[in-house]
């Protein structure tokens, strides 16, 4: 059954035309990512039970829940960090494994960690493109890289004064626009995003949702973690709620209550969501 | 809403106007073009400071000890001297810079030292073999060396500090087995000629050698080239530099510098060979740390282990083979110093592990990792060597000598640290 269908029930408001559009842009295509029955657990702790959750090309994915629902583990999941104890990882209909951070790499994933993965002793260049550097004769390609990094800050529109900057002399938004750069080398397909706007200031976040923005825009289909409701509902197409380590409601982003969404957050609400069998 | 990044546009463009070469106002200091003297002396002392401050130091503490002895530093036997009492150490620091960038230190590089000399010694002095085998032997004895002590850094995850603590008495010991507790020596002419030899006379000259200021007067339009490139790329990305009369200053005393050395070495027994060695490892190895992958990840590994790791940087890989690298230069400096001392002693190379260290702390490397340059540990090495020597001439006591240098380890990195915090706080 297709997802928009639960949605309509889970909403309960489905606006028609809204509707419609998503049910012609989403159910028509196989999702770039889709995760099927994650479990993960940490000795004791149950981080993710049986979670589902898909990704589409041309899509803002918010994964929204309570400190601790386990989206970072999922976001870890994704990009090879953390391997599941069960369950299934498909792209683009095909099952795929991930087992480490360039094996993500590979398959198109790029990720911004919610502590953000930079070396602060290295220049802007070095960051991005660290761990895939250009070479030529069995050197850096320092020229090559300095000028795809002008090339890919310029489509982000990012101000960063200079690629030679070391990261220690940048603040702490053009660090996250640093971040989100480094995901589009190799040109990735799905992009996650872990809290990119924690520890932002108003003028910052807002450059940063542009970015997201931005990603969509370029096709790809982009996971947003975060909890600060504004930023979702600002750049999201679609939200998915976990909560303690369950997917708890599926909502669209125009149309959805802003309580609603905080309902299934804090769990006033169980959406009756797993009763319905989302694929057929 | 963008008021804050607006605002620092406008202000990176208004630096983009400006001639490149003032000097610019530091960070918030208002408008960039007209820069007050007083600014101008603060930038001399905060930037240009912590650029070059190891170079002015150096060549202070040349100018004090030249001083202080009446110019017998400086005398041509001398400087020659200097070269071949310090060249094993400044071999050892180039490794040890790549080793404390990563985040690591190595404790065991006397040892090894001590140990690939002894190999070695055994060969050519023992056994009779030719000098090139107990060469190759002693390098392949430091590889393995390396290999051993990374697998348990790099694969095992043992601290760098306590495997090369191990190292440090199993090596040791290891030399006490192989020489039966025994010195040997001496070594043969060959042998010793590669650290005691000298080029002289290739192209001739008439009681100074011309091949020796060739080689400097090359070495110095290359530098100067390099630096000018590097400058102007700084000034193409808008980025910091020293202003350009201090620019030049720095390359005329560099200049000045090594012209001066050549010179007093052309007056006395010519290249020496360690010299040789010397500029081939450092050219080599700055290129590798600055211009390679290898490099790149190394300090990667330094300044955010688990942004490398998440990054995908192979660290345990790379963690091997900065170790493995280290042993073979601690080869090179076994094979440097056996040859130089012209045998093999059970106790030599001690405390050498802490002239290294030494010499990449006072020569800009961070204690936290991820800072360093295989030509600051070059000066650093250096000015150790010129402090002791200058003190060894002066005939001051030798338990003076160790608290002089161990203060200037100390002070050299006090100073990097309150550089660091007062960059930090003006951010
Ligand atoms: N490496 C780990 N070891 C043990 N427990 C962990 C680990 N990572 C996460 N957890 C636990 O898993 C749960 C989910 O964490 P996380 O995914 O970080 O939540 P979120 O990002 O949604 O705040 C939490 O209870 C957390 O304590
Ligand atoms: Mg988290």
């Amino acid at each position: 059954m297709p997802v928009e269908a639960v949605r309509d029930e889970t909403i309960g408001v489905p606006d028609g035309e809204q509707a419609r559009q998503t049910m012609t842009t989403t159910t028509t295509r196989t999702p770039l990512l889709a995760m099927r029955q994650i479990c993960k657990r940490f000795n004791a702790v149950e981080a993710l039970v049986d979670v589902d959750f898909e990704v589409y090309a041309h899509e803002v994915v918010a994964l929204v829940g309570d400190n601790g629902a386990g989206k970072s583990t999922l976001a870890k999941v994704i990009s090879g960090v953390l391997q599941p104890d069960s369950g299934l990882i498909e792209m683009e209909g095909e099952t795929v494994a991930i087992p480490s951070p360039s094996a993500a790499h590979d398959l198109g994933v790029a990720t911004v960690f919610q502590d953000l993965a930079l070396c602060d002793n290295l220049d802007v260049t070095a960051n991005l493109f660290l761990g895939r550097e250009m070479t030529g004769r069995a050197l850096l390609a320092d020229a090559q890289m300095e000028d795809a990094a002008k090339k890919i800050l310029r489509d982000l529109s990012s101000r960063i004064p200079s690629v030679r900057t070391q990261l220690r002399d940048l603040s702490a938004g053009q660090r996250q626009s640093v971040a989100i750069a480094r995901t589009l080398i190799g040109s990735p397909r799905i992009v996650v995003l872990d809290e990119p706007t924690a520890s932002l200031s108003v003028a910052q976040t807002a450059e940063v949702l542009t970015h997201i923005q931005g990603l969509r825009d370029l096709g790809l289909g982009v996971v947003l973690i975060s909890h600060n409701m504004n930023d979702v509902r600002a750049v999201s197409d679609r939200i998915e709620v976990l909560r303690h380590g369950r997917n708890n409601g599926s909502f669209d982003a125009s149309s959805a209550s802003y309580e609603a969404i905080l309902a299934a957050i804090t769990g006033a609400t169980h959406q009756g969501y797993r009763s319905v069998p989302r694929f057929a | 809403m963008n008021a804050i990044p607006a605002l620092k546009d406008v202000f990176t463009r208004g630096q983009r106007q400006s001639d490149p070469d003032t000097p610019r106002a530091p960070e918030q200091g208002g408008e960039p073009r007209v820069v007050g003297a007083v600014d101008a002396l603060r930038d001399v002392f905060t930037r240009n400071l912590r650029q070059s401050g190891i170079y002015i130091a150096f060549v202070a503490i040349i100018g004090l000890f030249a001083w202080l002895t009446d110019g017998l530093l400086l005398s041509p036997d001398n400087v020659t001297n200097v070269f071949l009492q310090y060249g094993y150490i400044l071999i050892l620091a180039i490794g040890m810079v790549i080793v404390i960038i990563a985040g690591h230190i190595d404790l065991s590089v006397g040892s090894v030292v001590a140990l690939t000399g002894a190999v070695s010694a055994t060969f050519v002095i023992k056994q009779g073999h030719p000098s090139w085998l107990g060469v190759l032997v002693a390098l392949g004895v430091g590889l393995l060396v390396g290999a051993w002590q990374g697998f348990w850094v790099a694969f095992v995850g043992i601290p760098a500090f306590i495997v090369t603590l191990a190292g440090m008495l199993l090596f040791r010991g290891m030399t006490l087995r192989v020489l039966h507790n025994i010195s040997l020596s001496p070594f043969p002419t060959d042998y010793h000629n590669i650290a005691g030899g000298f080029i002289n006379g290739v192209l001739g000259g008439n009681g100074y050698d011309v091949f020796t200021l060739v080689v400097a007067a090359v070495g110095i339009a290359g530098y100067a080239y390099s630096q000018l490139r590097n400058r102007r790329g700084r000034i193409r990305y808008q980025q910091s530099v020293e202003a350009f009369p201090l620019f030049v200053l720095r390359l005329v005393l560099v200049a000045v510098v090594v012209m001066a050395l050549a010179w007093q070495l052309a007056h006395s027994r010519g290249l020496p060979v360690v010299l040789i060695i010397l500029g081939i490892l450092i050219m080599t190895y700055s290129v590798i740390t600055t211009k390679t992958v290898f490099g790149r990840h190394v300090y990667a590994i330094g300044g955010n282990l688990s942004a490398a790791q998440l990054s995908g940087v192979k660290v345990k890989k790379v963690n091997f083979w900065i170790f493995v690298n280290m042993g073979f230069l601690a080869a090179v400096a076994g094979v440097v110093f056996s040859s130089r001392s012209n045998g093999s002693q059970p106790a030599a190379g001690q405390m050498f592990e802490l002239d290294a260290i030494a010499a990449c702390f006072i020569g800009g490397a961070s204690t936290t990792g991820g800072v360093g340059r295989v030509t600051g540990a070059m000066v650093g090495g250096l000015i150790m060597g010129v402090m002791s020597n200058g003190m060894q001439l002066m005939g001051i006591d030798q338990s003076v000598q160790q608290m002089i240098k161990g203060l200037v380890l100390l002070l050299a990195v006090a100073f990097d640290i309150y550089n660091k915090r007062r960059a930090g706080a003006a951010r």
